[in-house]
């Protein structure tokens, strides 16, 4: 019986092993027939792109474009800088003696010695390895003499990005660092080579396009270790575009040095076509430091900052525009005809609707003002008023149309666009209505309104050329270009009259917020002082509110400007986090900008 | 009580005589192994650029020396039942080394493969191969007595299987995991599965095939989609199946000549003396020489197959399936994936890729078919 099944097992075994067998034996067949096929039906193909095999193609990156400001001054450039590389199939022994070896010569820490290690048990042996970039001179001489004792070992002089004014300008121009998966799928049709660099921020990033060069190659015939024999053809790299910024150096280092070690952000402009002449960001960051390379702990330093350097505050930074924003309101309801500049309102300090108090930041009043004094004074009682003849939503057209809210398309990624609220934007966001008095608050520039320092700029830049608000633009204008226009006020020129001569009192009037911003020799500024309010209280858990304590609970002050008064070359916004008011901590900012620009481009007749 | 009949005549016989045992060693099939691996350091020679890196050649010669002593010991020292004894204590241990590979395993090339037992370097998953071969035969040995085989009977082993496979999968080692799950499903195919349980099977595999894509590595869905277009990325991931092709097109009829591969000499080829190693044969040595290997492959395989009429019992008869198919799936993946039909899986070319582990494993499963041969009551009958 048991034989019985051991034979009947046997039998059925012996059936399916022969159809193993077959399956085997077919594979096999299929593995000569695909030989025959590679080997002797396209063999004469794959014979010439054998021969083809013997040219080895070696790439030579472009350097970068280079950087400058309006002046052609250098902002951004290329240094020569040595790489030391290796193929380790040729360095004959193992890469650990290598490096030992090396290490008379090349200060290798064992940290880098473990991480090469490493990469080299991960890639090809026959392609080349750095071992160390940024050589010193004299790293370079002590190899370059012996480079005969090092076999596979390549000294390879390349173009590193160097920025001489170290953190000067670093949110505009940007940084380098190892392309992303962002930015692989931005350029998919270039080819990164190990250890290339991409525009990380500011104009490198924008520009990348034009900045990288196009990648050249050299031809070498190889010969039968892989050694180059001769160069066959060269085909160089094209360097990158250069850049022509509208910057000015002079400017955006006056700004800087005005700033001071306050955080916060100066943008100049020109009025008359929206070239940006300074754009500011504090604190900065050197962005010389992101080629060098950061240990640790400086990385750390960098990204947990609370001020926050690797943020452009001009672009990124949203702020309430407080009484700057009065621009917006005083023109919404001289445009509508909502008042007449010569109609009085009474401030008694308070406006009393629906049993809520505003209070005017004079506790004394203001007593009877007009327009014009309301904004020389910058009276609050005034302008809550004024929006509520107004409503938010004419508030809200009238700011979207001096391009507060929106992005101003400046060359920069990353922008914010702010915040101008309305009733459907209420109804959308927090699914509430909108209550009167949120419009009052919104009438000086508090509540939900937000702003970025290159609006404000944009903003008041559009009142000192008479109405028309234009594109800002970081790179100077060719001559004979156009700038473009994101769109123009319908004032008529007697009303922007009556508002520029209140900017213009609130820094020469006797009782103007912004005398501290009266520039040198005579020059007439026209300017608004805004104090944005710092959220004070935070709800607990419990719902109570309690009092935060400390600097960061200071205001904001901001100030806009333009000079001179009646002819306007140079509009400006600064933004001083937690300085207080606008009249004492930005309007000085702005006055040394001012004197350094009129100092440098003289007095318009 | 399973030894009765024609076991009794049997009991006289397990001590064999040690020249009994060289008479009836398998001669063929140790000429057969030892011509293949001569073809191989006349090649590996070529691979390794000649007198430089003669130091790799002479290693390997000194493997394959080794690896005779391995296959003469495991094939004339054990008795009879020594192996079906012992299968799933080693399957075990297998097992076990392989969990701590995974837990405190060394680190190369991306994956965790290495045991580091002080001097020894061990890869765990050489060791599993003969384990789960030995461990299946003997389940399905003492499993199938006196009682017909039904579907439950077929879970266990499909579990021992795939234990081992998820380990080696986690590695990750795709190849080696193919490898294993080839050998399992095709002894329990000869162990009798119904053809019926095998299509539904091979069904829910297809049907699943989408969720083991998405499970992995990115590195292995890229050679996959490389097999297909290799050109989409020439210098990366389908460097090594574009090179290879036009080392192995370029060969024609005769090949260039020894030494005189362009591909092979000017390191165009990559890993050419470890997994790349048939494409320098084709390109020095043409469709002849490559029509020849695979003819001693074939021969390899036949003689290996025949002696699955040697065999005793179940547990012979499946351990010597096991280890044909160890070899041959081995062959057809790396040739398949020289010739660029398959996705570029580590897997090495038996007894002609440079490397300690793998000539171990071959000569430690033909000795197991050695073993089988010489303790096989056939001998008296016949002849």
């Amino acid at each position: 019986m048991l034989d019985d099944d051991r034979e009947q097992f046997r039998g059925d075994a012996r059936r399916r092993i022969l159809l193993v067998g077959g399956f085997l034996g077919a594979a096999l067949a299929t593995l000569g027939g695909r030989l025959f096929h590679l080997q002797v039906l396209r063999g004469g193909e794959y014979r010439t792109l054998a021969e083809d095999n013997r040219i080895s193609l070696k790439p030579m990156a472009a350097p970068r474009g280079r950087i400058f400001d309006r002046d052609h001054r250098i902002l951004v450039e290329n240094n020569p800088d040595f790489e030391i590389v290796v193929i380790p199939e040729l360095a004959g022994g193992t890469l650990r003696f290598l490096l030992r070896r090396l290490r008379r010569f090349i200060e290798f820490s064992d940290e880098e010695v473990k991480f090469l290690l490493q990469q080299a048990s991960r890639q090809r042996s026959f392609l080349p390895l750095r071992l160390k970039s940024h050589l010193t001179w004299e790293e370079v001489s002590n190899i370059s003499v012996r480079i005969h004792e090092f076999p596979g070992v390549d000294l390879q002089n390349q173009s590193i990005r160097y920025y001489p004014l170290n953190s000067l300008a670093c949110h505009i121009l940007g940084y380098l660092g190892e392309p992303s998966d962002r930015d692989r799928q931005r350029f998919a049709n270039v080819t990164f080579r190990p250890g290339e660099l991409v525009g990380k921020s500011g104009v490198e990033q924008h520009f990348e396009e034009q900045l990288r060069g196009r990648e050249g190659v050299v031809e070498m015939e190889v010969n039968a270790v892989g050694r180059h024999v001769r160069e066959l053809h060269r085909t160089s790299p094209q360097q990158g575009a250069d850049m022509r910024l509208a910057l000015d150096v002079d400017l955006q280092l006056e700004a800087q040095a005005a700033l001071g070690n306050a955080a916060g952000s100066v943008v100049a402009m020109d009025p008359n076509n929206g070239e940006v002449l300074a754009m500011v960001s504090y604190p900065t960051y050197d962005p010389n430091q992101f080629i060098r390379g950061f240990n640790h702990a400086q990385w750390r330093a960098l990204i947990n900052d609370p001020s926050r350097p690797m943020i452009n505050k001009a672009i990124q930074g949203q702020y309430p525009p407080g009484s700057t924003f009065k621009l917006v309101v005083a023109l919404a309801g001289l445009s509508m005809g909502k008042i007449d500049p010569r109609e009085h309102v009474f401030c008694s300090g308070v406006l009393v609707k629906e049993e809520q108090k505003f209070y005017c930041w004079r506790r004394g009043g203001h007593g009877s003002v007009g327009l014009a004094q309301a904004i020389t004074q910058s009276c609050d009682v005034y302008f809550y008023k004024l929006a509520e003849r107004l409503g938010v939503d004419a508030i809200e057209r009238q700011a979207r149309k001096m391009g507060l809210g929106d992005l101003t398309r400046v060359e920069l990624d990353g922008e914010r666009p702010g915040l101008i609220p309305s009733r459907a934007w209420k109804r959308k966001r927090f699914k509430a209505a909108w209550y009167p008095g949120e419009t009052l608050i919104t009438g000086i520039g508090q509540g939900y309104v937000l702003t970025t320092p290159l609006q404000l700029a944009n903003m008041v830049a559009s009142v000192a050329n008479g109405g028309i608000v234009y594109r800002p633009s970081l790179l100077r204008l060719q001559p004979g270009q156009q700038p473009e226009v994101l769109s123009r006020l319908a004032v008529s020129s007697t009303h922007m009259e009556i508002l520029r001569q209140g900017l213009e009192a609130v820094v020469h009037d006797r009782t103007g917020t912004g005398a501290k911003a009266r520039p040198e020799g005579g020059i007439r500024a026209a300017g608004k002082t805004g104090t944005s309010q710092v959220v004070k209280h935070k709800r607990e858990k419990s719902g109570q509110l309690i009092k935060q304590t400390g600097d960061k609970l200071q205001d904001h002050a901001l100030f806009v400007c333009y000079a001179p008064a009646d002819r306007p070359k140079i509009a400006m916004a600064v933004v001083v986090e937690h300085g207080g008011h606008g009249g004492s901590a930005a309007a000085p900012v702005a006055k040394r900008v001012l004197d350094r620009y009129f100092a440098k481009y003289g007095v318009p007749e | 009580m399973i030894e009765t009949g024609q076991n009794l005549l049997a009991l006289g016989r397990t001590a064999l005589s040690w020249s009994e045992r060289m008479r009836r060693f398998p001669w063929s099939l140790m000429v057969l192994l030892s011509v293949t691996s001569m073809v191989g350091f006349v090649i590996l020679y070529s691979a390794v650029g000649g007198r430089d890196n003669m130091w790799l050649f002479w290693r390997q010669v000194a493997q394959f020396i080794f690896g005779i002593g391995i296959l003469g010991t495991v094939a004339l020292v054990a008795d009879e039942k020594f192996y079906r004894r012992f299968a799933y204590l080693l399957y075990i241990f297998s097992l076990l080394l392989l969990i701590a590979t995974m837990i405190m395993g060394s680190v190369g090339m991306g994956a965790r493969r290495w045991l580091e037992l002080g001097f020894l370097r061990l890869q765990t998953s050489e060791l599993m191969k003969v384990a789960l071969i030995l461990a299946l035969a003997r389940y399905f040995h003492d499993r199938a007595v006196g009682h017909v085989l039904t579907w439950r009977d077929f879970l266990l082993p499909f579990v021992m299987t795939l234990t081992p496979i998820g380990l080696i999968v986690k590695q990750p080692d795709l190849g080696t995991a193919v490898l294993i799950g080839g050998v399992g499903i095709s002894m329990i195919v000869v162990a009798g599965l119904s053809w019926r349980i095998l299509l539904v099977l091979m069904g829910i595999v297809g049907a699943s095939l989408p969720v083991i894509w998405n499970s992995m590595h990115g590195y292995q869905k890229k050679r996959i989609i490389t097999l297909f277009a290799p050109d989409q990325d020439p210098l990366g991931a389908g460097y090594h199946i574009i090179q290879s092709k036009i080392a192995v097109g370029s060969g024609g009829w005769t090949g260039k000549g020894f030494m005189a591969g362009s591909q092979s000499q000017l390191n165009f080829l990559p890993e050419r003396h470890t997994d790349f190693i048939f494409s320098v044969l084709a390109e020095e040595w043409g469709f002849i020489g490559g029509v020849t290997l695979l003819t001693l492959y074939a021969l390899i395989i036949v003689r290996a197959m025949m002696i699955t009429e040697m065999a005793n019992d179940r547990f012979g008869l499946l351990a010597v399936v096991g280890v044909t198919m160890l070899f041959s799936i081995q062959v057809l993946v790396n040739i398949g994936m020289v010739l660029g039909l398959l996705p570029v899986v580590g897997i090495p070319l038996p007894l002609i890729s440079y490397g300690g582990s793998s000539m171990v494993t071959v000569m430690i499963a033909m000795g197991l078919l050695a073993h089988i041969n010489i303790y096989s009551r056939q001998h008296g009958r016949s002849v």
